[in-house]
């Protein structure tokens, strides 16, 4: 199975890299501050239980990095022409039913519409890729987007 | 009295807790925060079993994902535009009159806007946790911190899982009562999906919901006061 790529902005790659470094070395430390030893009892051991648990949460965490990160692809600024057109990164600006409407458009691990960074998975996402200004987008049942300013 | 009682009296006041987005809607006997969590558990298992995702976190995470309102605010897209309470003949016609439109700020009012909440919530949420057996505090935060953050696979399919299920009683609630702008919906689902399992089932929502006719329609019915 081929693995899943993941768009990542500059800063956003940066972000998972400072990440999984200060969890690498979190890891550390809780192994060798080492590990509360197992009563043989046949009562649950509270204590090494929830050693065990937030060392296989930080392990979990660790591996999700490292996997997005061999696996990611960097969102460079485009060049020449493509500069008009709508691309990862880009910072959009449309006319939606009379109003003006931002977003920027990310990748899916980027993406929180709530502070207006759209995926380019989502619908409206795919269907802004690739315009440019004064070009319109429909939807079904949706509203008409009108490109105003696409900046990067 | 015994803390794991404490918590969970303390938790109970959410099935109590009308949402506030669709009191702003004036919607009667509008549901609970729990009534919400209830389905969002559901709806989690049931799409996240067509993915390759580990179910027992992700209910739990949808279990959480809401449990700070018992000392937040239950905030919507609109807010802070929206008055404090609905209850006067004003309060209400400045709410209708904000819910007819799409709520416009800027990108850097909408990442000022998401900071401040999450700070509000996380303060919640560390409040009530205070009750919580302390064997399962980490857990708890961790898991909504995951949630909020999208950490993992599993936070950002619960995310998307809970605004399905906020989708999903919008439409119902315009299908009986009109009072939601069912076209502002419909634009604002194709802008935050991106998860093809949940794309699909909104999709199916909404192919219900334009050959549906509401029931009613949206009606001034202001309180006297």
């Amino acid at each position: 199975m081929n693995d899943q790529k993941f768009y990542l902005s500059k800063e956003g790659f940066q972000k998972f890299e400072q990440e999984l470094k200060r969890l690498l070395v979190l890891k550390q430390k809780k192994i060798h501050s080492g590990a509360p030893t197992a009563l043989h009892s046949e009562e649950l051991d509270i204590e090494f239980v929830s050693f065990k648990e937030e060392l296989d949460l930080l392990e979990n965490r660790i591996e999700e990095i490292e996997y997005i990160l061999k696996n990611a692809i960097l969102i460079e600024p485009p060049k020449g022409a493509e500069r008009e057109k709508i691309n990862l990164g880009a910072k959009i600006e449309v006319e939606v039913n009379g109003h003006t409407d931002q977003f920027i458009l990310v990748g899916t691990l980027e993406a929180n519409p709530e502070e207006g960074k759209i995926s380019n998975e989502s619908l409206l996402g795919r269907a802004l890729f690739g315009k440019k200004i004064g070009e319109q987008v429909v939807l079904e049942n949706g509203p008409v987007y009108t490109i105003k300013k696409i900046t990067y | 009295m015994d803390s794991t009682l404490k918590f969970l009296i303390k938790l109970g006041a959410l099935k109590e807790k009308p949402r506030r987005g669709w009191q702003a809607h004036q919607i009667p006997d509008a549901e609970t925060t729990a009534s919400h969590i209830f389905r969002t558990i559901f709806l989690a298992w049931v799409l996240g079993s067509k993915k390759r995702l580990n179910i027992n976190k992700l209910i739990k995470m949808a279990l959480v994902h809401d449990i700070c309102e018992v000392f937040a605010k239950d905030e919507t897209p609109y807010d802070p535009l929206l008055p404090a309470s609905f209850d006067s003949v004003q309060a209400q016609r400045k709410t209708e009159n904000i819910l007819q439109q799409w709520p416009k700020f800027s990108l850097a009012q909408k990442k000022k806007k998401n900071r401040l909440k999450y700070q509000r919530e996380k303060k919640a949420l560390r409040k009530l946790l205070s009750f919580a057996p302390s064997v399962l505090r980490r857990e708890m935060e961790e898991l909504w911190e995951d949630f909020e953050k999208g950490l993992s696979k599993e936070g950002r399919f619960a995310k998307q899982v809970d605004k399905a299920e906020n989708f999903l009683q919008g439409m119902e609630y315009w299908a009986k009562y009109g009072r939601i702008q069912r076209d502002l919906w419909l634009r604002w689902a194709k802008e935050i999906f991106d998860d093809p399992v949940i794309v699909d089932f909104v999709k199916t929502i909404e192919k219900q919901v334009v050959k549906t006719k509401s029931k009613k329609q949206p009606k001034q019915n202001h309180k006297k006061n």
